[in-house]
């Protein structure tokens, strides 16, 4: 009886196809709305849609543990579909290894990295920590006494500071941590003081750096950003270039030019005037990296996070 | 509601007993649980492992309360349970869990729809399900075509939106394609 | 001053008859979407944003100024006549407000709730304009510590007014502090009771469980009552307006909850839930007929909702002053500012007052909308208790299971509803109260993860909790709020009112 069912419905499916054309997405925000990765796929939607690469854009959203439920769903139901994407990023990456995913990002097919930003270390404005050299000496003295408030345990943020604490000689596991949920909570502890130091990307901070409530004392970038107010991790003394990254992702068992016209509408996106608009309005750093350059990257981020992690102790 | 007429017959109450009883195991599971956590709380003191001890130790400390309560038949009353109704209704929603990523938003939440109003003693099931499907599927054409909420789609909306397509670019056609 | 000439401007702008159709469409999308169970304002402002983005700034703003308040306000039409919470927010309304419904009160219990979200909305969102620096001032004085400390006191007042069995309480109570553990600690990155499902690892959500609890543990214990249930529910009974006695005994309710509601949506962890918790506790230890609680008391519905819509404005409170997103909705609602150049932050009212004031004419103008379309709605809404009881519980769960997978598309949330639907049903039968368990999966890991953050920042030391003047005070009167019961049911009294509340069960 079931089968029969099945069948009949089956039928009815292939008699009636469901009306996609070629030029249709989906795109899979793994998150709850308002988060980056979300943001990041209505971006897309809006930019594929007004610039007529594509008729219709349906964003969906599968929130939960940083990506890693979306991800195992849409490997499974994407497979050979080149009208399902999937976005994510270097948060994902920390999110597998510490929630020991059995879906990886070897399940999907990479397309391109698209965006970035980097992570700021600010004090309030009042602070006796002025330079990172400050921050460091009072780390080495007494890591404990250097609370850190920035997102989730295992985040971004956490590798950050794991990292830095490592490059300046401090044991990464000695970082006084501490997880707010979402940036909001984190820069509210900073404001009024709660904590030592802030850690996040530099959009959760903007506004309150340049109303002068709260200062930066180091960013992550390779160079000086031109709209951030303070030295890089480098000028500082500590050797360390962070990026937190967002990209996109296709489904599984694609063929090669499935692919490379993904690649292409997604590159014609990257150039239309609407994303640059988009990323001038959000603060994003346009980050284009496909193909095999970005898989070449992918791994050597992959390896470098599982070290972190385990130094911090988050992963044995 | 009638109050409890057992207080005073000293009769151990069963069912309370049971309570209790699972109560102890979610002691049991959540202390479990939390035995096999690592540290963490380097500085706080307290790691992830604190707060479920504390409440292992006070869901075991209400599993003891509620033995004595249920030994001195503290317990109000209960009204007798149909169960038949009960059973028609978590069928239903068994049956929706079951199917809806085949057949689709509208056929499974129709056919939940039937059973539930089984349950509730309309019989006639030959009409309540296929109302039950009509229903479902005007709310999927608003909310997941009107309002793009994210429905699961079988075949019965994949249908519907070929005929809404149509219907759609007829409209546009006949006034010229505007739209 | 300045200030009043830039509201009337931006009113002048919010008043065109243009803009005014803006607002009604926004408001009553908003309420649709709202009104799904499970569905609450984020998501229902992140689905309808982009009908906006097709308007001019002004347009826009207004529409969605109508979602917001829109979405917030939907949630507690089905919270009263169907006991089905829309949203978290709501899930206080739905215990005096269903209670109501079935005495046929269900006109007056929806006037209070839309008369009360009208008047909380606007004294909070002219608090917003004219208080906000002051208010945001006094919310970053609260750190991890005070958290702890206001949550600590949320519990004891809480547990306090729920249900008149101390075991059955507790043991509810305990049973949402359990689900509260579940999933990955934010502290650690460790998964507590999740059993390697990686399903598990996000928690429970606070929703799934409510509809779970509500809708699902409702229907199956109807059903259960098989014939001895009442074919159908007198829609009206009396009058289908508020009488004078229901307005005499709402409007303290609606002050009180907006002074409760709006600060503690201002603070960056409170949250609209607790706003409504704190104010159900001071309504019943305030009233006149606290026997009338848990029976359908009108102040149990009118302050909770005041409190809920002026935690709505006071969410916006930190987003304007601060660019603080507090909540889910408030970081949709950021994203959708940046979409007209609007970037928030300390520096928004000096650099961009026009739309910063006409976004608070907006609101003023979708308040005033909300109660536009929804007071000469309640007569309409009060017939679905008409509707015969297997068609109108079949269509409870098709939107409780409508809401629940809109919200998250996946078969295992669907899975989670049903199952705590049977424990609703089973916490029912047994006469156990269900608002405790979902108080205990709000409140339990917040006050957890305060807690741990306020000792990792002291390095241990447990006596900060008490250096801080903020929260010796809150503790104090939590103490005090746990002990005086004690005391007076030491003295006899309380034997006297456990007896009462015994017999009214």
């Amino acid at each position: 009886m079931k089968h029969l069912l099945a069948t009949a419905f089956l039928a009815g499916a292939l008699a009636l196809p469901a009306g996609v054309m070629a030029a249709d997405y989906s795109i899979m925000a793994p998150a709850a709305p308002g988060g980056g990765w979300d943001q990041t796929a209505r971006a897309m939607q809006e930019a594929l849609t007004a610039e007529g690469i594509s008729g219709n854009v349906q964003v969906t959203n599968v929130p939960g543990a940083g990506g890693t439920i979306g991800l195992a769903q849409f490997a499974q139901e994407a497979k050979g579909d080149p009208s399902r994407l999937i976005v994510g990023g270097y948060v994902m990456v920390g999110a597998i290894l510490t929630n020991k995913a059995p879906v990886t990002l070897d399940a999907v097919t990479p397309i391109a990295r698209l965006t970035g930003e980097y992570e700021v270390i600010v004090v309030p404005a009042a602070s006796d920590i002025k330079t990172l050299a400050d921050l460091v000496a009072k780390l080495k003295a007494d890591p404990g006494s250097v609370s850190w408030a920035g997102g989730s345990a295992g985040g971004t943020d956490h590798i950050t500071a794991g990292l830095f604490a490592k490059t300046a000689g401090v044991d990464p596991k000695a970082v006084n941590y501490v997880a707010f949920s979402g940036g909001g909570e984190a820069l509210a502890a900073v404001l009024g003081s709660q904590v030592t130091v802030g850690i996040s990307g530099y959009g959760e901070f903007q506004s309150q750096v340049e109303a002068g409530a709260l200062r930066v004392i180091g960013v992550s970038a390779p160079e000086k950003v031109a709209i951030i107010d303070g030295p890089t991790f480098k000028e500082g003394g500590v050797d360390l270039v962070v990026q937190n990254w967002r990209g996109v992702w296709a489904g599984p068992d694609l063929s090669a030019e499935q692919v490379a016209a993904i690649t292409a509408d997604i590159e014609k996106m990257v150039n239309s005037e609407t994303w640059k608009k988009t990323l001038e309005t959000k603060g994003w750093n346009n980050t284009w990296l496909a193909g095999d350059a970005f898989k070449a990257q992918l791994a050597t981020e992959i390896e470098a996070t599982t070290a972190i992690l385990k130094d911090i102790g988050l992963v044995e | 509601m009638p109050t409890g007429t057992n207080a005073n017959t000293r009769r151990p109450d069963w069912a309370a007993l049971i309570i209790a009883a699972g109560l102890a195991l979610l002691a049991a599971v959540v202390a479990w649980d939390a035995s096999r956590l690592g540290g963490g709380g380097a500085y706080a003191r307290i790691g992830p492992q604190t707060i479920p001890y504390a409440i292992a130790i006070c869901l075991g400390g209400l599993a003891f309360w509620t033995v004595i309560e249920a030994w001195r038949g503290d317990f109000p009353e209960r009204e007798p349970q149909e169960f038949a109704p009960v059973l028609w209704i978590v069928g239903g929603l068994v049956l929706q869990l079951a199917t809806i990523s085949i057949a689709g938003f509208s056929i499974a939440t129709g056919l939940l729809f039937g059973f539930v109003a089984r349950g509730f003693g309309a019989r006639k099931m030959w009409l309540t399900i296929p109302a039950g499907i009509l229903f479902a599927s005007i709310i999927w054409l608003i909310f997941a075509r009107g309002l793009s909420l994210t429905l699961p789609r079988g075949p019965l909306e994949a249908a519907l939106v070929t005929v809404v397509t149509g219907i759609g670019t007829a409209v546009s056609s006949l006034f010229g394609g505007v739209a | 001053m300045d200030t009043f000439l830039l509201l009337w401007q931006g009113l002048a702008v919010a008043l065109q008859p243009i803009n005014l159709l803006y607002a009604l469409v926004g408001v009553t999308l908003g309420t649709a979407v709202g009104v799904l169970p499970g569905i609450g304002p984020a998501t229902t402002v992140a689905l309808l944003l982009p009908v906006t983005y097709k308007l001019d700034p002004a347009g826009s703003l207004i529409m969605f100024a109508g979602i917001y308040y829109g979405g917030m306000y939907g949630g507690s039409t089905t919270s009263i006549l169907l006991n089905t919470p829309g949203e978290s927010a709501s899930i206080v309304t739905a215990l005096e407000g269903n209670k109501m419904a079935k005495k046929g009160r269900g006109g007056p219990a929806l006037a209070t709730a839309a008369i009360g979200s009208f008047v909380a909305g606007l004294i909070a969102t002219l608090a917003l304009a004219f208080l906000a620096p002051w208010v945001v001032s006094v919310a970053l004085a609260f750190g991890p510590r005070e958290y702890f400390a206001l949550m600590v006191l949320a519990f004891v007042t809480v547990s306090a007014a729920f249900g008149d069995s101390a075991l059955r309480g507790l043991t509810s109570l305990f049973i949402g502090l359990t689900l509260g553990l579940v999933g990955i600690d934010l502290q650690t990155g460790q998964a507590r009771l999740s059993f390697s499902h990686p399903s598990l690892l996000d928690g429970i959500e606070v929703t799934t469980l409510a509809v779970a609890m509500f809708a699902v543990g409702e229907t199956l214990y109807v059903a259960a009552q098989g014939k001895r249930a009442p074919e159908s529910i007198e829609p009206v009974r009396g009058s289908l307006w508020m009488s004078a006695r229901d307005w005499a005994r709402s409007w303290k309710a609606w002050l009180r909850g907006t002074v409760i509601g709006f600060p503690i949506g201002a603070m960056p962890a409170g949250g609209a839930e607790l706003g409504t918790f704190f104010s159900y506790a001071v309504e019943k230890k305030l009233s006149k007929h606290p026997e009338e609680f848990g029976e359908g008391a009108i102040e149990g519905v009118a302050g909770p909702e005041a409190a809920n819509n002026a935690s709505a404005a006071g969410t916006l409170v930190p987003l304007l002053t601060l660019g603080l997103p507090t909540s889910a909705t408030a970081a949709i609602m950021l994203a959708g500012f940046q979409q007209y150049g609007l970037q928030p932050g300390p520096l928004l009212f000096t650099s961009n007052p026009q739309l910063v004031w006409g976004l608070i004419a907006s609101l003023l103008v979708a308040n005033l909308m909300l109660i536009v379309l929804n007071l000469p709605l309640i007569g309409l809404w009060v017939r679905l208790l008409t509707i015969p009881k297997p068609w109108l519980y079949g269509g409870i769960l098709m939107f409780a299971t409508l809401g629940t997978i809109g919200a998250n598309p996946s078969v295992f949330e669907l899975a989670m509803l049903l199952v705590f639907g049977l424990l609703g049903y089973g916490l029912r039968v047994f006469h156990f109260p269900i608002a405790p368990v979902v108080v205990g999966l709000i409140l339990g890991p917040m006050a957890e993860q305060q807690l741990r953050r306020a000792l990792a920042i002291s390095q241990g030391d447990v006596m900060v909790l008490f250096t801080s003047p903020i929260s010796a005070v809150l503790l104090f009167l939590a103490a005090v709020a746990l002990i005086l019961p004690l005391v007076l049911r030491a003295q006899g009294r309380g034997r006297v009112l456990a007896a009462v509340a015994a017999d009214s069960d």
